[in-house]
């Protein structure tokens, strides 16, 4: 079992996510950060779909009471194992009764933490994952706070065995440096002014305070759409479309552009002008406030190239690790 | 008599409210108790509690109510009495 | 008015997006008709039934319709192939499927929707009338009373669910020359009361949770659209009861029984009036009125 100690700012159970019921509304929630979370789980020898804790800005701190094995991907953030000092990227063993502190990410906005069988919650809608707009999933549908306990799963990995595990730094996101955005244009960008769908991809958009793990809320330059009779049923505002679906990934435009994320609104009236890339989303996940973005076109077959890289370097660190 | 600048942990919205129509939590002047919160930061709808880490006096408020902060950017300035 | 037809739309070449690597979007018409979400339904439950290897998510939207995809399994590229044919064999004047007619009691005029609409009069294009008083006007009703006889007159079909889970949009199942027509806010409301039930463009909706919202508000229903810990019995399948595809049937009630319905609610003892029913496009099309009452008759006996 683990004991929360001090919950942080956000901190939330998730895993791969919900499918099968975007259509009544539910988007798929699980980590942001996709990619880091599958290096935590790898690192601690446990499957992709166990669930960690996604840890927003600051880190939550934990008392184990039993023996196992935890570690830390994503955002780098300082921790330290009844004071000693916990690297990220590698398995770390832990005792009963030993308690981890920790502080705020240094770079980059999410942190995810692993402990060998995942976290064990009751699966809702065949997931664990947190979902708190209507409070299902994780822990009691929310996020975590001082004097929860957390069950750990069984079956995990021999610590002999994977503590010690490092990812090789060149398999992971310079997160610093990853303000691009590879976007496939489409969905409803004809509503767009040919102005305004130039400027899209030319700006540096600003992250909000507001963005969350719905969506990221960006500042920039005010978009505009072409003028037209609106069509029945598409209300009277020029941004209004009839309401469609929203892809997970889509830009949707009130006026300032929002990316939908994994606890995305499912679908509404807004038109959607693009959809930022799979590859690119985990990368988006980390982007901090006040930091900027940038969308880069790209085609179907780039957008899958980049996916099969992100698998490569998956696929690297996992090998790097069974060695 | 030291000062002491407390600095925001991470990048979002400075709050000197713990609500809209809650007063003011500090003013230049205040003594606080160490373990007081004196402000906010808010990012993604979540709050983060600024707290006086000593007994104190509150000497300078260097960000206005709602303004944008960086991580590590200065706050409020303490003085602590020897 | 029986035996107003509804007019067929001709749709256009339906468009084919691309959503990042793994959704295809589909527009079928930029307007929205009878003949745009049938389309869409019907489509959606033919890839449904062929259990295409691949697709994680399908999603009838109002007049467009949405796939998700792991491309490692199914090649975007093959993806819309499979769509463009599966449209080719779907004729919805041949098509029929199964569904379910919910009634749905609503106060009109509930004390708490017009708490809400009387706080937000500056966000909206009226500030000296209430929504009801509103709608019923720009819709060239004398007052409340014949609007709201409008909007429970003919059952709403469930053309779309999303947003949050549970919530409803609804088109109303009459000709084009009796939709009701309302612009949403001028401004979206930050607060709108759980289960209000609402109007805006040409889509009703109810609000499964308390939260922001645009739609002109009209009343409340004491059932719940969500039940995330699926406490009422009708939630033992799913904690979301409408479902793309249902037709719901307002029904006006008064606050007596309001309250009794509320109470039933949170004792977990109300049965929902839900009755299967077959819809065929085709029929309705060519009769909605005789259409609907036959269809809501059945949904009266079984309550």
């Amino acid at each position: 079992m683990i004991e929360v100690v001090k919950g942080g700012v956000s901190t939330t159970i998730q895993d791969l996510g919900r499918f099968g019921h975007y259509h009544i509304g539910m988007p798929p929630s699980g980590a942001m950060d996709l990619f880091s979370h599958k290096v935590a789980n790898a690192l601690v020898g446990n499957a992709s779909d166990a669930a960690t804790l996604e840890m927003t800005y600051d880190g939550a701190d934990l008392r184990f009471e039993e023996n196992g094995v935890i570690a830390l991907a994503g955002a780098p953030m300082p921790a330290e194992l009844d004071g000693e000092d916990v690297p990220m990227h590698e398995a770390v063993r832990v005792e009963a009764g030993q308690e981890l502190e920790t502080g705020f990410t240094t770079e980059g906005a999410r942190t995810y933490l692993s402990v060998s069988a995942g976290i064990d919650v009751p699966e809702v809608m065949g997931s664990r994952s947190t979902y708190t707009l209507v409070g299902i999933g994780g822990h009691e549908g929310r996020t975590l706070q001082a004097g929860d306990e957390l069950v750990t799963g069984e079956n995990g990995a021999a610590p002999d065995t994977v503590v010690g595990n490092t990812a090789p730094e060149e398999n992971l996101p310079d997160l610093e440096n990853s303000n691009v955005l590879r976007t496939v244009i489409g969905l409803c960008d004809y509503r767009l002014t040919d102005e305004s769908r130039e400027q899209l991809c030319d700006v540096a958009w600003k992250v909000t305070p507001e963005a969350d793990r719905v969506g990221y809320r960006l500042e920039g330059p005010e978009l505009e759409f072409v003028e037209r009779e609106q069509p029945f049923g598409a209300g009277t505002d020029s941004s209004n479309v009839v309401d469609v679906g929203y892809p997970i990934g889509s830009i949707q435009l009130p006026q300032k552009p929002i990316v939908l994320m994994r606890d995305a609104v499912t679908g509404g009236g807004y038109a959607t002008i693009g959809t930022v890339i799979g590859a690119d989303r985990s990368l988006l996940a980390q982007r901090r406030t006040h930091e900027t973005v940038r969308f880069e076109p790209v085609t179907v077959e780039e957008a899958l190239d980049a996916r099969q890289s992100v698998q490569d370097d998956l696929a690297a660190i996992r090998t790097a690790i069974e060695r | 008599m030291a000062t002491e600048h407390l600095a925001a942990p991470m990048p979002g919205v400075f709050y000197r409210r713990s609500d809209p129509d809650e007063p003011l939590m500090v003013e230049i002047g205040d003594d606080v108790s160490e373990g007081d919160t004196v402000a906010l930061i808010g990012v993604m709808k979540n709050f983060h509690d600024i707290t006086a880490p000593h007994d104190g006096t509150v000497t300078d408020i260097l960000v206005e109510n709602e303004g944008e902060v960086e991580a590590g950017q200065k706050l409020i300035e303490l003085t602590i009495e020897d | 008015m029986n035996g107003n037809r509804i007019e067929r739309t001709e749709l256009p070449e339906p468009r084919y997006e691309f959503g990042g690597d793994d959704h295809v979007f589909v527009e079928l018409d930029e307007a929205m008709s009878f003949d745009a979400n049938f389309q869409a339904m019907a489509i959606t439950q033919q890839i449904d039934e062929r259990d295409i290897a691949g697709v994680t998510e399908i999603c009838p939207a109002n007049a467009s319709y949405m796939v998700r995809f792991d491309p490692d399994v199914i090649h975007p590229e093959t993806m819309v192939e499979e769509l463009k044919e599966i449209a080719a064999e779907t004729d919805i004047s041949e098509y029929s499927w199964e569904t379910r007619v919910i009634t749905i009691p609503v106060l009109f005029q509930d004390p708490w929707t017009h708490e809400t609409l009387m706080q937000f009069r500056d966000h909206h294009q009226d500030p000296d009338a209430t929504d009801l008083e509103y709608s019923a006007r720009i819709n060239g009703f004398d007052g409340v009373e014949g609007f709201i006889d409008a909007f429970v007159g003919s059952p709403h079909m469930v053309t779309m669910v999303g947003f949050v889970p549970g919530l409803p949009w609804c088109f109303q199942m009459v000709p084009r020359t009796e939709q009701l027509e309302v612009p949403k806010y001028v401004q979206p409301r930050t607060d709108t009361p759980s289960r209000a039930v609402g109007f805006g463009g040409a889509f009703s909706v109810v609000y499964p949770v308390q939260g922001a919202g645009g739609y002109q508000l009209y009343g409340r229903t004491p059932i719940e659209v969500l039940d995330v810990d699926q406490q009422l019995p009708n939630f033992r399948d799913s904690m979301v009861l409408p479902n793309p595809g249902d037709i719901l049937n307002y029904r006006r009630i008064d606050r007596e029984e309001y309250d009794t319905i509320r109470e039933e609610i949170e004792e977990g003892t109300y049965e929902y009036a839900i009755e299967a029913v077959e819809f065929v496009p085709d029929a309705f099309f060519e009769a909605p009125h005789e259409y609907n009452e036959e269809l809501t008759k059945t949904g009266v006996s079984s309550s």
